[in-house]
């Protein structure tokens, strides 16, 4: 609000503030505080007076200045350079530090690095289809059944929609239709990830979209995915066993008391059946958050990717996992 | 009594520039902060002569000390000519060095106090000059040597002289800090009483009510003020006099309400409970000085130093506030258009003091913690577009003004959905991604309460992005943060994600999901 319209406000008169019935350091809103309390929510903000003492760091500035003028070193604003400061914005994704200065800078940097991540191998791809496409071919055991006795390999420009047999195959596709370079960062095979990467982690230290094992190396895949990924791989092995032990469990999924191991079972049972449509799931996601500890939209995204859409957007998360 | 200008014009006939004053004010400023962190932040006054401009040393060190001695002994015998010594001595103890010859001779301050008492008023003006300015000295043994003088110092209070007993106030001021066994000597000697007595006799004397503000304020800085002094200033009639000299002269100009509003932030900040202060109307007074104040920033008339009389009435007020029971809030406040002067104050100082700006961001935090009533005025004053323009700006500003926020959302759930409409839960796209962790914390508190307030703000939320971007909370290093990103998704956002574009083979997903969750009876 411009001052003019402030200074308005203020020379229309007195407006003595009356005593409200909400006035109450609780306020109106403690129902529903009560009712989120109960549920384990960890939102917790209260309105608070906040009293200062002497001392306090707040009032550095403002003692500073009273005595200036007290020891007549008095300095008029007009002088005086200004100290106000801007926010810096910072990736907080775990193991991340990275600081911008303005907003634009921080975006370019998240969807660099941290938009479309696998969490199998942290290979950041520059984008969901690409990342689909990976995940697919390097993750997914089904693809590589399924590929001995179709095509599978999609071309990578999208639009395109050839697919073919072997990688080789589309990646001649690509350098002779599409004029791809024969090095396209974007289209490894499996095989060349052992003996390239050492040499590529050394060129390029800084951008790091490739990378490799060891995590904390490369800019922007966080610590925390590291810890995900350990639990993944263990989960996605032990689905099968979860089946047996846990099918009765699975009938429970829809009812509200169902907990834990439930819905991943059930969610398991259909990972099981390898059939070539995608079964329908059968849990519930809420379920399916108690089996995860603290990462719960993992598992979800875990059948997104498997069975679902290659959109981008807020339906598919930017992490996928296998 | 201080004008400000005349610094600046002393730097200019000093024949160097201004860049050079500027730097020495920059490096005496890092003294400055450097003494209070040691919680030794202590300043002095010297009072000076209205015929002269500074403390000009015209003489060389050498010869001023052959002076004071010279004068010390041709003051030692009575004669005609005294007076005219006594000012020539008063100038010569301008210089540090002379300062310390002269307490060093035998009897000297026996002297003084003997001119100081005796006969000829002349004489006692020039010997308060002499002792003033030895208790303007930094040296720990200079000022210390005046003490034999304050037991008259505090009776000559109560005189009618302007000059005179200015120079007896700010003698004692400066003596003040000196040491907890000066302090107590003083206490003793009742300078409370003689302070009160002063300022209330002198009550239109607005030369000495300054002098008597600087006094008190540097009694009240002491570490241990708490303990024994200003319980003594509570209970005599200090309190209301200072609270009636704080409304400025327009003549005078703003010194005097400067020091009173001074002391009376000394007085706030060290009490947890201020219920002494707030009977005596204090928090009314300093809203109403704010709102007269803030409409005159908000006019433009920004007098120079103004903001040295703002920053202890924004103190007063915020330390009062949270003292002040809620129930009390309308009579203590006033006029809910302080909280407008709040705002004009924000604007109008955030390039040139962000302190003070942020100073006037807490007050805003303390009055709208726990009264609906200034929250609704917030809004309906069209005041909160201006705050959120302010979210950009760190060293606690937009944490300050985001609490702000927050207390105006856990009112009400219209309170929220107005809050969004007026752009803050765009704002909360850039607030989340901050570099300070309390802004991160506190704007997912402000989002979790904006989401739950009803269904049209989540599905805007979930309309702009908003799930990816809690998702990747969901790996931010803090726990916490993490663990409201997840509670957040999991029960208020899950059910719009319907409204996001997918293609067909998700849809199914998650309209499954939203009969699932009904059918589990959740909300």
């Amino acid at each position: 609000m411009l001052q003019p319209e402030l200074a308005r406000l203020l020379a229309g008169g007195q407006v003595l503030l009356k005593s409200c019935d909400e006035d109450c350091p609780s306020g109106d809103t403690h129902e529903l505080r009560q009712r989120e309390a109960d549920e384990g929510n960890p939102f917790n903000y209260t309105p608070q007076l906040i009293h200062l003492h002497k001392d306090h760091q707040l009032f550095e500035d403002g003692d500073i200045h009273r005595h200036m003028y007290l020891q007549d070193l008095y300095i008029s604003e007009a002088d005086d350079k200004t100290t106000l400061s801007v926010s810096e914005f910072a990736c907080h994704i775990s193991g991340c530090s990275a600081v911008f200065s303005t907003l634009e800078e921080y975006e370019h940097h998240y969807n660099s690095l941290h938009r479309h991540v696998c969490c199998s191998c942290r290979r950041s791809l520059p984008s969901a289809r690409l990342l689909d496409i990976h995940i697919q071919e390097w993750h997914d055991s089904l693809f590589n059944i399924l590929a001995q006795r179709q095509d599978m390999y999609q071309c990578l420009v999208e639009g395109c929609g050839q697919k073919f047999r072997t990688s080789k195959q589309r990646k001649d596709h690509l350098i002779r239709l599409h004029k791809y370079p024969p090095d396209f960062r974007f289209d490894k095979t499996k095989k060349d990830r052992g003996t390239r990467e050492t040499k590529r982690q050394l060129q390029h230290k800084d951008a790091a979209m490739e990378v490799v094992d060891d995590v904390c190396e490369s800019e922007g895949v966080c610590e925390v995915m590291c810890d995900v990924l350990s639990d993944q791989p263990e989960r996605g092995e032990s689905m099968e066993t979860h089946v047996s032990r846990d099918d009765e469990a699975a009938r429970m999924a829809e009812s509200a008391s169902a907990e834990e191991h439930a819905g991943l079972s059930a969610a398991a049972h259909s990972a099981g059946n390898t059939g070539t449509e995608p079964p329908k799931p059968r849990y519930s996601y809420r379920l399916v958050f108690k089996e995860v500890c603290c990462k719960p939209l993992d598992v979800f995204r875990l059948f997104l990717a498997q069975y679902c859409c290659t959109q981008r957007g807020h339906v598919v998360p930017f992490i996928r996992c296998f | 009594m201080w004008r400000l200008n005349k610094v600046r014009h002393k730097a200019g006939r000093l024949g160097g520039s201004l860049e050079e004053f500027k730097l020495k004010k920059r490096e005496h400023e890092k003294a400055l902060r450097q003494a209070r962190r040691d919680r030794q932040l202590v300043s002095k006054r010297l009072l000076l002569n209205e015929d002269e401009d500074q403390p000009e040393v015209n003489m060389d060190t050498a010869s001023g000390e052959q002076d004071v001695v010279t004068l010390f002994h041709t003051l030692q015998h009575s004669g005609p000519e005294r007076e005219a010594h006594l000012k020539a001595l008063s100038k010569a103890l301008h210089d540090p060095t002379a300062q310390l010859t002269f307490i060093k001779q035998e009897n000297s301050m026996h002297l003084l106090v003997g001119l100081l008492t005796g006969s000829n008023a002349s004489c006692r003006l020039q010997a308060v000059r002499c002792l003033h300015e030895l208790s303007h000295s930094s040296h720990a043994n200079v000022a210390p040597a005046c003490l034999p003088a304050t037991p008259y110092l505090l009776t000559y209070l109560s005189g009618q002289s302007t000059k005179f007993t200015e120079l007896c106030l700010y003698t004692l001021g400066n003596l003040c800090p000196e040491s907890d066994a000066v302090k107590e000597k003083l206490l003793a000697q009742g300078i409370i009483p003689a302070l009160a007595s002063c300022i209330e006799n002198q009550r239109h004397n607005l030369a000495v009510v300054e002098a008597v503000g600087f006094t008190l304020s540097q009694l009240l800085q002491a570490k241990d003020a708490a303990a024994k002094i200003i319980p003594l200033v509570l209970a005599s009639s200090l309190p209301s006099h200072l609270l009636s000299v704080l409304t400025p002269d327009p003549k005078f100009g703003l010194a005097p309400a400067i020091e009173c509003a001074w002391c009376l932030h000394y007085l706030t900040c060290s009490m947890e409970d201020n219920r002494v202060l707030l009977a005596q109307g204090a928090l009314l007074k300093c809203s109403c000085l704010l709102v007269s104040l803030g409409a005159a920033v908000a006019e433009g008339n920004k007098e120079d130093g103004m903001e040295l009389l703002i920053c202890p009435l924004l103190r007063c007020m915020g330390n009062l506030l949270s003292s002040c029971p809620v129930e009390n809030l309308s009579t203590e406040v006033g006029d809910i258009h302080v909280v407008v002067a709040l705002c004009a104050l924000l604007q109008a100082y955030l390039q040139s003091q962000p302190a003070l700006a942020r100073e006037s961001a807490w007050v805003l935090n303390n009055l709208t913690a726990h009264s609906s009533a200034l929250c609704s005025a917030l809004l309906t004053l069209n005041l909160v577009p201006g705050l959120i323009q302010l979210l950009p700006f760190s060293q606690g500003i937009n944490t300050m003004i985001l609490r702000v926020l927050a207390n105006i959302a856990h009112k009400k759930k219209e309170f929220c959905v107005q809050l969004a409409h007026l752009g803050l839960l765009s704002a909360l796209y850039a607030t989340l991604k901050m570099a300070d962790q309390e802004m991160v914390t506190l704007s997912m508190d402000v989002l979790f309460m904006l989401v739950v307030s009803g269904p049209q703000v989540a599905e805007e939320f979930v309309k702009q992005g908003g799930l990816l971007l809690i998702e990747a909370i969901q790996y931010n290093s803090e726990g916490e943060i993490r663990r409201r990103a997840t509670y957040l998704l999991e029960h208020h956002l899950v059910s719009y994600s319907s409204y996001c574009s997918v293609n067909t083979s998700a849809q199914f997903v998650f309209p499954f999901l939203t009969r699932t969750n009904s059918a589990l009876n959740k909300d």
